[in-house]
């Protein structure tokens, strides 16, 4: 290997060079190819919810609408046919957003206290109860899925919003205490310790101090929990019985149950106006998203 | 200003003990320094008195009040951290105000109190800034502010100064020592620094592996270090500690075989003849020219000579070690490595210990 | 000691966590353990047959439908692997090749955003074999291509972990993007000042210490297949027959159409008996790396 005469480029190595060099045209050429299969569902959806059934029939999955008609997107929204009601997905929206937000302000505010119980208030017996809770993070819901029935029987609430953000509400709160936890040991020890000499009150020293600094683990939790509640569809197909049913379970009624002749383009305006809301949230805070799949990952 | 006392106090972490039966106490309006080497236990010590760590055993009083139960918020005492612990999110003021969050003042007196500490730490334009836009030294009169607003009779104070520049350090020495003198709170201040200890301190109280080997005055810990670990810690370049034998006629004989005379020396318990002892003799105490009341006087080749501006520090051979002595840089100008110099050591700043129990004697 | 009300607070604002652990969590474990030793059918009965309380278990072993989704569990574990493949060769060529990070790594991480029904209605839609892409890539005259999947019994569960690597390629491209992340730049210096040719560095340099992440992703990865169960619904429902069915849906299938609340329930323990060993892994990684971390802090 010839030593080079200016010897700034060895420090700089992986970084590429100005010039684009044959690999790494490879590369980029590989990449947009992953990228294009990566788009392809995407499109395809897009495409065909804007197409006339007719056009569909013609079977070019690929091309593009001869006629852009918003038909299919309000057929979808307002009509179609979910199960035994043809009220269309608006009615899984609202439901949707109806579970959302109390399931989200339950979870983030048990596991936020819990976390921050556990991280800066040294009770004893924190250790065995973290460890307790890491491994409940990982049990498959059918084992606990009957018995969470019965409960939300005898609470009185099963078949409801409230059955299914209750149990949105349990299944979060070992992952996002592990991960409020992480984030909270992080505070400077001796902060927590002037606050106790300060106020030594559990509550305010939390929401005067604690709050303030959670800014950023807010937001990334607050994603993450938006779109597992928003996407999930087995909690919501369990426990929203008939009446509470959210919009992924609308649309999987909406898909599968269809008898006579199948609209295809209803069936993916119906798929992309659920996918929407989770889609919007992932595509301006693509950051926080990235984040809070590394805060979830590495649990322990 | 109440006095501080700790009775008895144990303290384990598991199967170690870090504190064992320690007794101490600190009178009204003194400022106490903890000084030691890490891992003595004065952090440790401070964080108990505070109600940060609970006693094994023992009791802790201010005044006449037992607070060895009592929550940190209800002791009335105020603390200033080594890494200041400012809270991130609130302004200077706001630090201020919550420090005197858990008291049921009257707003007026909150910001009458804020007002003062601003004004006697000078860190009034600061009032509305984050500690994120401080500098180091405004950050720790911003923690020393939080401490003062709250008006505690004890103030406990954590290596506060460990963080900052040695200039700014000198400088936030005097403001503490004259904050003490001028509002006269009881002090706690634990610190590894023995500069720190001996400027600010009007009792030291030298703590190692858990346990108080000497409470005085800094000059008494200087000038009578109770024991050898005291005579070696304190004091830097550190006390020359010379293995000694003692000779009848008040007299004793160190390695080289050369004498001390020990007639001007104040014992406690004057040793019999044939003791092993360890003669303390500290750095800057010997002279060039020799006095007529010297202990000893040596004849000693130059090893080594490091000069700092102000002193020169020779470093002699002696036996099988080196004696270091410090002397102006004038007479050090004409000293080269391998001269031999004659040193001699005044009578009445000897230190004398018992080679076996370590005590002074 | 006097009780501190400072040591109360805390352990009182952890109640409602210690609760849902103790009743939702370990409490409604040990009732479903019970159930599986009864022979409840549509309501829980809860006398337990001594001579032989496995019996639900025997059944269970010798039911078709659950040695199907075994096999399919399997299967689908070796298939879904290939997102942990392809998430690292994708993350490489993003860390090597910086031009286009963002938007790579959007592109690929967008599937993740979306609900995993929505992506089974959108591969349903391209599988279709009138209308998809076999009727497509027939137009071009590529007539010997048969991508009727989901209708065929041996191709079914291909198409689901197509779109299963489809759906979690960029989670797995994330985490090894942060794992080639963490390496530190001289390393690259150092093998090229020793003129080793990039694939070796991979091979025997970056993967080697990346062995904890792709240990993580591993786990990651076995544990969503357990409990796949949306994509099933949306893509096969189970079919065609029971070709694609997997132990989460057999499990809820016992559940809500047989009435069979025993056999359900020892369905049930059976996935949590599998998770657990792919669990124990972990675990035991967890408390390996503590032990090599305070070695190396003490």
């Amino acid at each position: 290997m010839t030593v080079s005469a200016s010897p700034a480029p060895a420090v700089l190595f992986p970084r590429p060079s100005k010039r684009i060099r044959g690999r790494s045209i490879a590369v980029l050429v590989f990449l947009a190819m992953a990228a294009l299969f990566f788009s392809v569902p995407l499109y395809v959806l897009v495409v065909t919810s804007f197409k006339t059934m007719d056009q569909i029939r013609e079977g070019a999955i690929f091309s593009l609408p001869e006629v852009w008609t918003f038909d299919a997107w309000r057929y979808a929204w307002d009509e179609a046919c979910s199960g035994l009601t043809c009220e269309g997905l608006k009615r899984g929206f609202v439901n949707s957003l109806e579970i959302l937000f109390p399931s989200l302000i339950a979870s983030i505010a048990i596991s936020a206290v819990t976390g921050y119980a556990l991280a800066l208030w040294s009770v004893r017996w924190a250790g065995g109860f973290l460890f307790l809770l890491f491994l409940c993070a990982f049990v498959p819901f059918q084992i606990i899925m009957y018995p969470l029935i019965v409960i939300t029987v005898n609470m009185g609430v099963y078949g409801t919003i409230w059955a299914v953000a209750f149990i949105h509400t349990v299944l979060a709160m070992p992952v996002l205490t592990l991960i409020f936890r992480n984030y909270y040991k992080d505070i400077p020890p001796e902060i927590i310790k002037a606050a106790i000499m300060d106020s030594g009150s559990f509550w305010r020293i939390f929401v005067e101090i604690i709050l303030p600094m959670s800014g950023n683990i807010l937001i990334v939790v607050l994603i993450m929990q938006i779109t597992s509640i928003w996407n999930d569809y087995l909690i919501g197909v369990t426990f929203g019985g008939l009446g509470a049913q959210p919009m992924t379970v609308n649309l999987a009624n909406m898909v599968t149950v269809t008898t006579g002749t199948v609209s295809y383009n209803v069936n993916m305006a119906a798929a992309l106006q659920t996918a929407i809301p989770p889609l919007a949230i992932y595509f301006v805070l693509g950051k926080f998203f990235v984040q809070g799949i590394a805060a979830g990952a590495v649990k322990g | 200003m109440p006095r501080v006392s700790f009775e008895h106090i144990v303290k384990k972490f598991g199967a170690l003990t870090v504190l064992d039966d320690l007794d101490l106490t600190v009178e009204s309006g003194d400022f106490l320094v903890l000084l030691g080497p890490s891992g003595c236990g004065k952090t440790t010590l401070l964080n108990l008195l505070a109600g940060l760590a609970d006693v094994t055993s023992g009791r802790i009083m201010i005044g006449t009040r037992d607070v060895t139960d009592l929550d940190p918020k209800d002791r009335r005492l105020a603390m200033v951290f080594q890494s200041y612990a400012l809270y991130p999110t609130k302004t200077v003021r706001g630090n201020l105000r919550f420090g005197l969050s858990a008291s049921k003042l009257p707003r007026e007196e909150i910001d009458k109190r804020i007002a003062w500490a601003a004004d006697m730490l000078q860190i009034g334009p600061l009032m509305d800034r984050r500690p994120a836009q401080l500098s180091g030294g405004q950050r720790q009169r911003v923690a020393i502010g939080r401490a003062l607003v709250k008006h505690a009779d004890v103030l406990l104070f954590d290596e506060p100064l460990s963080n900052l520049d040695a200039k700014l350090r000198t400088e936030m020495r005097m403001e503490i020592k004259k904050l003490h003198e001028e509002l006269g709170p009881t002090v706690v201040y634990v610190t590894h620094d023995q500069i720190e200890a001996m400027t600010m301190a009007t009792r030291i109280a030298i703590m190692n592996g858990g346990k108080i080997e000497q409470f005085g005055t800094p000059d008494d810990v200087y000038e009578r270090p109770a024991n050898l670990f005291v005579a070696g810690f304190i004091g830097s370049p550190s006390m020359n500690l010379l293995p000694a034998t003692a000779e009848d006629g008040g007299r004793a004989r160190l390695a080289d075989g050369s004498l001390i005379d020990l007639t001007a020396y104040a014992f406690d318990a004057a040793p019999s003849p044939g003791a092993a002892l360890v003669a303390g003799l500290r750095p800057e105490h010997f002279t060039l020219a020799a006095p007529a009341e010297a202990a000893c006087r040596l004849d000693l080749p130059v090893r080594h000579i490091e000069r700092t501006g102000s002193d020169a520090l020779l470093s002699l051979a002696f036996a099988d070690r080196r004696i270091t002595v410090r002397v102006t840089p004038t007479d050090a100008a004409h000293l080269r490595t391998g001269d031999r110099v004659a040193v001699a050591f005044p009578k009445d700043r000897l230190n004398l210990f018992d080679a076996r129990s370590g005590r002074r004697i | 000691m006097g009780i501190r009300w400072s040591r109360l607070t805390p352990q009182l604002a952890l109640t409602p966590a210690v609760a849902i652990t103790a009743i939702a969590f370990i409490g409604s474990i040990g009732w479903t353990i019970l159930l599986s030793l009864t022979s409840s059918r549509r309501l829980p009965d809860y006398a337990i047959d001594w001579t032989n309380p496995f019996r639900q278990y025997d059944r269970l072993f010798a039911d078709v439908g659950w040695r199907i989704s075994l096999s399919n569990l399997i299967v689908l574990a070796i298939g879904s692997a290939l997102a942990i493949v392809f998430g690292f060769v994708l993350a490489a060529m993003i860390e090597r090749e910086r031009r286009g990070e963002d938007f790579f790594r959007t592109v690929f991480l967008y599937p993740l955003a979306i609900s995993l029904i929505v992506t089974g209605v959108a591969w349903r839609w391209i599988f279709n074999p009138a209308l998809g892409i076999e009727s497509f890539l027939h137009s071009l005259g590529m007539t010997w291509v048969s991508f009727n999947w989901l209708a065929d019994g041996r191709t079914a569960m291909y198409a689901i972990i197509l779109a299963s690597v489809w759906q979690s390629s960029g989670f797995y491209m994330a985490l090894m993007l942060a794992g080639l992340k963490a390496i530190n730049v001289e390393i690259w210096s150092a093998a090229r000042m020793d003129g080793v040719p990039l694939w070796r560095v991979y091979i025997e340099v970056i993967i080697p210490m990346m062995k904890f992440t792709f240990l993580t992703c591993a786990i990651l990865l076995s544990l969503g297949v357990i409990k796949a169960y949306d994509i099933i619904v949306a893509m096969t429902n189970g079919g065609p027959g029971q070709s694609t069915w997997l132990p989460a849906y057999f499990t809820i299938k016992a559940l809500s159409a047989k009435g069979n609340l025993a056999f359900a329930s020892a369905a049930a323990v059976m996935m949590l008996a599998i998770t657990a060993v792919v669990f124990l892994p972990l675990v035991l990684l967890t408390a390996w790396q503590q032990r090599v971390r305070k070695g190396a802090a003490g």
